[in-house]
């Protein structure tokens, strides 16, 4: 029962993207003047994410911080709206600290991150950023660098569960909870030099099960905290929210199934060279994980932080929102990904199609680290410009580096017709970390530019990312 | 009947006639194996016992753990005969999605591990899995663990070769049924039985059963999932058949309620799998067939698991003096007070917050009564005079506001909801305490 009809991965396209994706000229004109890779970045989609997030601590009855984790996109233009959105930013080096000081935010509304420098501290503490501290030695490090006393949270990792005892995966980061004790003694030490405001997480899991046990094991420390008489007030979880990219449950639930009968021999490969994304046959048995991103959910961005709160905590055995409610807890959070959810797309133009056996490659100008949705596990299918659809295709799409591993996608995408060199390919909903994370000048090829694209009456307007400001037009003379 | 160990009742379990005013069938005796009347409580007990027997005393002298991948049913068999020798058992798993299971288990003193999700930021050089990297750990020499490996052992299968199926074959006075059903887990029981059924009669026919993608019947896995299953083998089967949850929980009812069998949602989910497959059968045949299908395990482990599925079926009485029952402007109207006179008020104060909010920090001389246990004594009528005044207090004053809302219903003259809860008090500088 081999299933031959073509098996798209249709991402989810929000009404925003899908009227930009319609401006064919503008966005040709735009290749052709600024080349191939160009990222486009839509900053007037930022407020429904925000929105949506603050409509969950209304609900549950929350205050807190939503902090945009930087890291996950480089755009000025991103991070400017943000500022003026009243939202506040978590910088991960000394640069992302520049950036997010010169598009706006004030130091009580920046958080750092992360492994860290001398420099990124010193600027942190001189500027009065609250910063959140991997290891008791950086409190130290901090005790001595700051003029007046640094706001600091402690992030915590390593939490233990009561009865079943939840295996994660080891972290590089954060104060092992069993060490919260000396962590909080050195903050005692530098009283006066340091203020504790809150205790913080940050998992990198899909798995709400791990983080309600995180954030119960913060909640004890927080009682810990209040025990020694540290007035602390907020708790920060982290990212992690996730995205849904793609539109339909069944065709993601139908890749899955034939890309494994793939690689149990009984139906012909979807992949470059039979790679099984993590999947392989073992003596007739599938053995190993699919190491995809779970494109089709559901539940994510806010709606997973809804899931959080409402998940009864493993001890206490009360929802956790209601624990934070009933300790006076402040919630912070960290989204990157979930911020940028239909916040930007790449384009590449075709540059050749060419058929070898029952195959059809298209070479694009552009490589997977421009685009890295592969590296990051993400599947969906490419939008075809102009739009045409007289002739379904499956094409595999390769880079333009000399390297045999530099595909685009190691799967056959599905395209409604077959492409033709200058046509262009737009990879919708990459903003979050496959736009410019992983992008790089090998070969001296050029980094994409990236524009912001915003809405100007009728059409789509357009400016250098570095050149958007969200000032509020001028009131015409009448 | 006398043993002397609880093992020897495990197997020689009755086969049952289903009554055709239930199934319907005109041409088919449709017959269920009751696994679930087993002494550890399921099918698994035979694979269990069969698999760690020849373990256990060297696991006992080395002082080794005994270990297995185990949502449920084996974990629990196993640590049973396991803890009669006094040896150890941990269950590692993913899959235990039924906290009533999960505090069994606990209950019988065994331990368990849970694997963690999947990242959320794709690491692409990690291609093992928790499970292949903890199936290395644990077979390894000299680790402290005995695996009973039940994806994988044979014994898993032998089990019913020679236990389950030759009864199925006797208690049909030495024929072997027309058709099968059996649901698939580690599809030990249905490899073994199909083997033993096939030895007398070649043309049984026999269909799997498995849950749908997506969805999920706790001990049995689905269609993409049983590939990974190192006892799957695709030709036993004649047919595999897909059951939804929403058919697990039909049949189940169907059969405690109509059938004087309390079956969990897989027994459930074979009978209605059986029907179904036999229903478009029956018209077309001519002669008289037999068919049987396997109750795994009992219900009482599901409750969850069902209340959350088909909450109607718990529908409670309503009770007296519910919070629900409030009218919106009845809340509204509740009687309030701010920080300023809470900071002067005379009489009780009552935190509704959890204690460990509350024995961090609270208002200096009030009690805690978590709302929970509020609720159900204010469901037993009012817990304090009507002379005394009540100040409720909770984070920020919604909760207290209802509760102060049904104490005037009931008639408690001088209860007041703190406005802005704890959080406003907080915030307005008022002083909280520990003890
Ligand atoms: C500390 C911290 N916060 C927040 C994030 C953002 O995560 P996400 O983009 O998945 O929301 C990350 C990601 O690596 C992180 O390390
Ligand atoms: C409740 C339940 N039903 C059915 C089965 C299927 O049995 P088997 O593992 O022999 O395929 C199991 C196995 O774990 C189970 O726990």
């Amino acid at each position: 029962m081999t299933d031959s009809r073509p098996l798209p991965l249709t991402p989810r396209i929000e009404p925003d993207t899908q009227s930009v994706l319609a401006e064919e000229a503008l966005l040709r004109q735009l290749v052709d003047g600024l080349g191939s890779p160009l990222n486009v970045v839509l900053p007037d989609a930022l407020a429904a994410n925000v929105e949506a997030f603050r409509a969950v601590y209304r609900h549950h009855r929350l205050r807190g911080r939503i902090y945009f984790a930087h890291k996950a996109n480089r755009s000025a233009a991103l991070l400017r709206r943000l500022a003026a959105a009243e939202v506040a930013v978590d910088v991960a080096s000394l640069e992302e600290l520049q950036h997010a000081l010169g598009a706006g935010f004030t130091p009580d509304r920046i958080i750092a991150t992360g492994p860290k420098n001398r420099e990124f501290l010193w600027l942190a503490a001189r500027t009065g950023v609250i910063v959140s501290a991997d290891s008791p030695d950086e409190l130290d490090e901090l005790a001595a660098l700051g003029r007046a006393p640094v706001r600091v949270m402690v992030r915590l990792s390593g939490f233990v569960s009561p009865g079943v005892q939840m295996i994660s995966r080891r972290s590089r980061f954060g104060v092992p909870s069993e060490q919260l004790t000396e962590a909080l003694d050195r903050v005692e030490k530098h009283a006066g030099r340091l203020e504790l405001v809150g205790i913080a997480y940050h998992l990198d899991t899909i798995g709400i099960p791990e983080k309600a046990i995180a954030l119960e094991g913060c909640l004890t420390a927080l009682d810990e905290c209040r025990r020694r008489g540290l007035p602390v007030w907020s708790i920060d979880i982290g990212g992690g929210f996730g995205v849904n990219y793609l539109a339909d449950g069944e065709q993601w639930e139908r890749w899955t199934s034939e890309l494994a009968r793939a690689v149990l021999g009984h139906r012909p490969p979807l992949t470059w060279n039979e790679h099984g994304y993590g999947l392989r046959n073992e003596a007739g048995t599938l053995r190993g994980a699919l190491g995809l991103y779970p494109a089709f959910r559901p539940v994510s961005g806010a709606g997973y932080l809804d899931q959080l709160l409402s998940t009864v905590a493993p001890a206490q055995r009360r929802p956790l929102g209601e624990l934070l409610l009933d300790s006076m807890a402040d919630l912070d959070i960290e989204p990157g990904r979930a911020l940028l959810d239909q916040c930007g797309l790449v384009l590449a133009r075709v540059l050749e199609v060419r058929s070898e056996g029952p195959d059809t490659l298209v070479r694009l100008e552009a490589n997977a680290r421009d685009v890295s949705l592969e590296e990051h596990g993400v599947l969906m299918d490419p939008v075809l410009i102009p739009h045409r659809s007289d002739e379904p295709t499956e094409v595999f799409l390769l880079g333009n580096l000399c390297l045999e591993s530099d595909l685009i996608t190691r799967r056959r995408v599905t395209l409604p017709a077959r492409p033709r060199p200058g046509d262009l390919l737009a990879f919708v909903n990459t903003a979050g970390y496959f736009m410019d994370f992983s992008a790089s000048r090998a070969l001296h090829q050029p980094i994409a530019r990236k524009v912001a694209v915003h809405r100007a009456g009728e059409r789509w307007s357009w400016c250098l990312d570095e050149h958007y400001w969200p000032v509020p037009e001028r009131e015409e003379a009448a | 009947m006398r043993f002397d160990d609880m093992t020897e009742a495990i197997g020689n379990t009755p086969l049952v006639r289903i009554d055709p005013a239930v199934h319907g069938l005109r041409q088919i005796d449709l017959y269920a194996k009751m696994e679930l009347l087993n002494p550890f409580g399921s099918l698994k007990d035979r694979a269990a016992l069969q698999m760690v027997r020849p373990l256990l005393a060297g696991a006992a002298e080395r002082g080794d753990t005994v270990v297995e991948l185990s949502s449920g049913n084996t974990a629990k068999a196993l640590a049973m005969i396991a803890g009669m020798h006094g040896v150890p058992f941990k269950s590692v798993t993913n899959r235990m999605k039924v906290p009533e299971i999960k505090d069994l288990l606990l209950l019988l003193g065994a331990e368990i591990d849970e694997l963690p999700g999947q990242a959320e930021c794709l690491d692409p050089t990690d291609t093992e899995d928790p499970l292949s990297r903890m199936h290395r750990t644990l077979s390894a020499n000299g680790s402290g663990y005995v695996h009973t490996d039940q994806y994988f052992n044979e014994q898993n299968v032998e089990a019913h070769l020679h236990g389950t199926g030759p009864e199925i074959v006797k208690d049909l006075d030495g024929r072997a049924p027309d058709f099968f059903f059996a649901c698939v887990g580690t599809a030990g029981s249905s490899t073994g039985v199909a083997r033993a059924l096939r030895q007398h009669d070649p043309d049984v026919r026999v269909v799997g059963l498995v849950a749908a993608k997506s969805d999920f019947i706790p001990g049995i896995r689905t269609i993409d999932e049983v590939h990974e299953v190192g006892l799957f083998d695709p030709g036993v089967y004649d047919t595999v058949d897909t059951i939804t949850s929403d058919d697990a929980v039909d049949g189940l009812l169907t059969l405690v309620r109509r059938c004087g069998t309390p079956a969990g949602p897989t027994g459930g989910g074979a009978f209605q799998g059986a029907v179904r497959h036999l229903r478009a059968l029956d018209p077309t045949l001519t002669s008289r067939k037999t068919a049987v299908f396997i109750v795994c395990d009992r219900v009482e482990s599901y409750l969850s698991y069902l209340r959350e599925r088909r909450p109607a079926l718990f529908g409670r009485p309503p009770r007296r003096n519910d919070t629900r029952d409030l009218a919106a402007d009845e809340i509204a109207a509740a009687p309030t007070v701010d920080v300023e006179e809470a900071a002067r008020w005379p009489g009780l104060i009552v935190d509704l917050r959890n204690p460990h909010a509350y024995q961090a920090l609270h208002i200096d001389g009030s009690i805690n009564i978590v709302d929970e246990l509020f609720a159900e004594m204010l469901h037993g009528g009012l817990p304090f005079g009507r002379r005394q005044p009540v100040l409720l207090v909770c984070p920020v004053g919604e909760k207290s506001a209802r509760y102060a809302a049904l104490l005037t219903r009931m008639g408690h003259p001088a209860v007041r909801s703190l406005a802005g809860g704890i959080i406003a008090w907080r915030d307005a500088g008022a002083r909280l305490v520990r003890d």
